[in-house]
This record gives C-alpha cells, sequence and structure tokens, in this order.
C-alpha cells in the first residue's frame, strides 16, 4: 500500500468518525489538493508533494495529523 | 470578514464614498458660509458707510437752516455787529438749549478775519479769545461760503457748518459755526440696523493732551494708550474687544474694507471698517462695523447637520441595498457554484448547476454546467470507476 492510499483511508475513516458530510468534506480536500480521493487506490504511486499537500489538507479540514 | 473578499471591497468603496460625501457637503457649506459672511460684512460696512452719509447729509442740513434761519434774526445780527457778547449770549443761550436737545453741540460765533478769534461759545460761554486755526477757517475766508465737513476740535470729531454773518447792512461780521458729534451718530446707526459700531480717531491728527483733557471733561478712561494707531472716540458697545484692528487708519480704502470673522462665546460676527474724511479729505478717523451674524451661522449648522444626516441615511441604505442585490445576484449563485463544484470533486456526481438567469453569472453558471458535465463523462471513463462499477 501506498502512503497516499494509506492517508486517504485514514481521512475516510475520521469522516466517518466525525459524522462529517463526506462528499462535501472530500470535494474541499479534492479541491486544495488537486487530486480526486477517489482516485487514490492501492496501487496509486507515491508522490512526495502529493503526500504533503494531503497531509495538510487533512490536518486543516480534519485537524488530522 | 475576509479583508480581500469583494463584499468588503464594495464596503469599503461605500464607506469612502460617505466620507467624501460628508467631508464635501462640510466644505461646500463652509465655503458657502464664508462666501456668505463676506457678503454680509460687505453688505454691513457699505450700509453703515451710506448711512453715515445720510446721517451727515441730514444734519449738515439742518445746520445750515438753523444758520439761514439766525440771520434773519435782526436781534442776533445787530448784537453779532455791535460785538455785544453779552447779549448775543442772552438772546442765543435759550436756542442753543433746544438745539443742543437736537443734537447740535457746537455753537460759537467768530470774529471775521484777520483775527478769526472764537467770539462767543454757546456750548463753553466763559472760553472765547482763541484762534482755532483749522482747515475750515482758512477755506471760509478763502471762499466767503458756506463750508461743510467734519472737523476735530476741543470738544472733539463733529460734523461742522461755517458760514459768513453779515449785518442789516450786508457788511461781514464775522462767522458763525454749527456742530455736531459725530460719536451721536453712531447710536442712531445701531438704532436703525443693530449693527455695533466704533469711530476711531487716528492719533496723527489729535493732540495726545487734548485728548486727556476731553477724557477728563467727559468722565471718561483715557484710552490713549489701548492701541498703537489711533484711539477709540466712541463705540456702541461698553467693551472694546470687537474693536480689532491692526493697520494705520490711512491704509482703510475709500469703499471701506471687510475685515475678519470672529466667534465670543456662541456667537458669531463679522467686521468691516470704512474711513471718516475731515473737510480737508484726510483720513482722521474710521467707522469699525460690526455684525452679529450668528443665526445665518445658527442657520447655516442646522442645514449642515441635516444634510450630514441625510447622506449618512441615505449612504446606508444605499449599502444595505447594494451588499443585498449583490449577495442575490452575484454572491449567493458563486457559493452555489462552488458548493456544486465541491460536491462533484467529493463524489457526488448528481449534483447541477441551476442556471437561474441568462445574466453574465448565468452564463457562467453555463459553462460552469457544460464543465461539470464533461468532467463527470471523463470521470466515468476512467478505470477506477469502470471497476467500482
Amino acid at each position: 500500500m501506498s502512503a497516499l492510499y494509506d492517508l486517504k483511508v485514514r481521512i475516510e475513516d475520521k469522516i466517518k468518525a466525525d459524522g462529517l458530510d463526506a462528499v462535501k468534506v472530500r470535494g474541499q480536500i479534492g479541491l486544495r489538493t488537486g487530486r480526486i480521493l477517489a482516485l487514490i487506490t492501492p496501487g496509486t504511486a507515491d508522490d512526495p508533494a502529493a503526500v504533503a499537500k494531503l497531509k495538510q489538507a487533512a490536518k486543516d479540514l480534519l485537524n488530522l495529523n | 470578514m475576509k479583508w480581500n473578499s469583494i463584499r468588503t471591497k464594495v464596503l469599503a468603496a461605500l464607506a469612502s464614498c460617505l466620507v467624501l460625501g460628508v467631508g464635501g457637503i462640510l466644505a461646500l457649506l463652509q465655503y458657502s458660509f464664508a462666501r456668505n459672511s463676506q457678503a454680509l460684512a460687505s453688505d454691513s460696512v457699505a450700509g453703515a458707510q451710506k448711512l453715515f452719509q445720510v446721517l451727515e447729509a441730514r444734519e449738515t442740513s439742518k445746520m445750515a437752516a438753523v444758520s439761514e434761519t439766525l440771520m434773519i434774526d435782526p436781534q442776533v445780527r445787530d448784537a453779532f455787529a455791535a460785538k455785544d457778547r453779552s447779549r448775543l449770549l442772552d438772546i442765543t443761550a435759550p436756542l442753543y438749549t433746544k438745539l443742543k436737545a437736537e443734537g447740535i453741540t457746537n455753537w460759537m460765533f467768530h470774529a471775521p478775519e484777520p483775527d478769526m478769534a472764537v467770539f462767543l461759545r454757546l456750548h463753553n460761554p466763559s472760553k472765547f479769545g482763541d484762534r482755532l486755526n483749522r482747515f475750515m477757517d482758512k477755506e471760509v475766508v478763502r471762499t466767503h461760503a458756506m463750508v461743510t465737513g467734519n472737523e476735530l476740535a476741543k470738544a472733539g470729531f463733529a460734523v461742522r457748518i461755517l458760514r459768513p454773518f453779515y449785518d442789516s447792512k450786508g457788511k461781514l461780521s464775522g462767522y458763525v459755526e454749527f456742530g455736531e458729534e459725530i460719536g451721536r451718530f453712531i447710536k442712531e446707526m445701531k438704532s436703525q440696523t443693530g449693527d455695533d459700531y466704533g469711530l476711531l480717531l487716528s492719533k496723527k491728527f489729535v493732540d495726545r493732551q487734548f485728548w486727556a483733557d476731553s477724557n477728563a471733561v467727559w468722565k471718561r478712561r483715557d484710552n490713549w494708550d489701548d492701541n498703537p494707531s489711533f484711539v477709540v472716540a466712541d463705540k456702541t458697545t461698553p467693551s472694546d474687544s470687537i474693536i480689532q484692528f491692526q493697520q494705520e487708519l490711512a491704509s482703510v480704502p475709500n469703499r471701506g474694507k471687510v475685515l475678519e470673522r470672529f466667534k465670543t462665546g456662541d456667537s458669531v460676527f463679522v467686521r468691516g471698517i470704512f474711513p471718516i474724511y475731515d473737510a480737508a479729505r484726510n483720513t482722521v478717523g474710521a467707522m469699525f462695523v460690526v455684525r452679529d451674524i450668528s443665526a445665518v451661522y445658527e442657520s447655516m449648522r442646522k442645514t449642515q447637520n441635516l444634510l450630514v444626516a441625510l447622506i449618512i441615511v441615505a449612504m446606508l441604505l444605499s449599502t444595505v441595498l447594494v451588499l443585498t442585490l449583490l449577495n442575490r445576484l452575484v454572491f449567493r449563485r458563486l457559493e452555489h457554484i462552488i458548493d456544486v463544484a465541491t460536491r462533484v470533486v467529493g463524489g457526488d456526481y448528481e449534483s447541477e448547476i441551476k442556471i437561474s438567469s441568462d445574466d453574465e453569472i448565468g452564463q457562467f453558471e453555463h459553462l460552469f454546467e457544460q464543465f461539470r458535465c464533461v468532467f463527470v463523462d471523463l470521470l466515468s471513463h476512467l478505470p477506477e470507476f469502470q471497476n467500482k462499477e
């Protein structure tokens, strides 16, 4: 599993745990990072810049470290 | 509040308009008030000068008429021709009392030239024999016709007439002079206009000792040192504080001059000054005019406050209206587009942009909806999505 996918899973779990509007939050993260979360699969290659952007968005929007 | 949002920028622009509008109105009203007060001051000076000239002419005519009547009185004519001072005093003293009540304060008989000494002073009978040697004395001797004008003398600054006086045979007995204190005029001027006046005399034409003596006679404070170049001979207010003039009286132009506007307590005044000439056309004095323009000022302040309040209300209503319109026509629709875009990216491919109008934002909504369709169609062809399905 790539780090990018791992992060995506953590984000999805957090959204579920917090009972948030999943579509909205996913959209916000997607617009911030320039990536559609649904397109991140276990086989998606790791890109350090993309991982950093996703981490930052997760932190800002979900307070996820 | 976001500082870079359109709302904030529009609000800032409207606030700037409000400040500029209020500032502009205040400046305009201030300018208008300055012009009005200048016009009022100018009107006061011109009006006072005209009134002074009218009073001068009226009193000169009155004194000329009295002198005419006097010359046809055989008793007065004979007594003066005989140079019988006590008889002349007995005959004229009752009349002087009546004339004095009418404002004629000075009455003199002069011996003929070359002596031209004072033969009888009705206003000070014990004093006679002195020579005044004024411009009017020389002029009446030169012309042997009535001379009129303002002249400074021991008794004060007065408008005077001086004319030859003949006996029953047509021989010159001497001269008769009547005079009225100019200080009396300012009381009448005040009663007619409501303005305050001050009669100033140039120190160049007033003898220091004479001034001290006059003040002692009239039981007035010696104000010689109050001003560098002039003395205040008379005024309509108890205080000298309104009389502020630092220049030479000779510098006052013929048509008068508007001075400054000033405030005392809640009252606002404008000052002006016009010259007063003696018989030889020297600027011996000036009339200081002070008009209370508090009513005009108060009216201007009320108008100013009303306009400022109206502008603030109008601008606040405009702000509410503009922001409401912007909200309805732009912001709310942009927020809808952002919301749909977010949801589509988040996986809700069924969200659609509702095109509410064909205005500029409506065109953008239409464009974005087409873009969304292309985006969703593109996503549906990706293997990740096909695998899901």
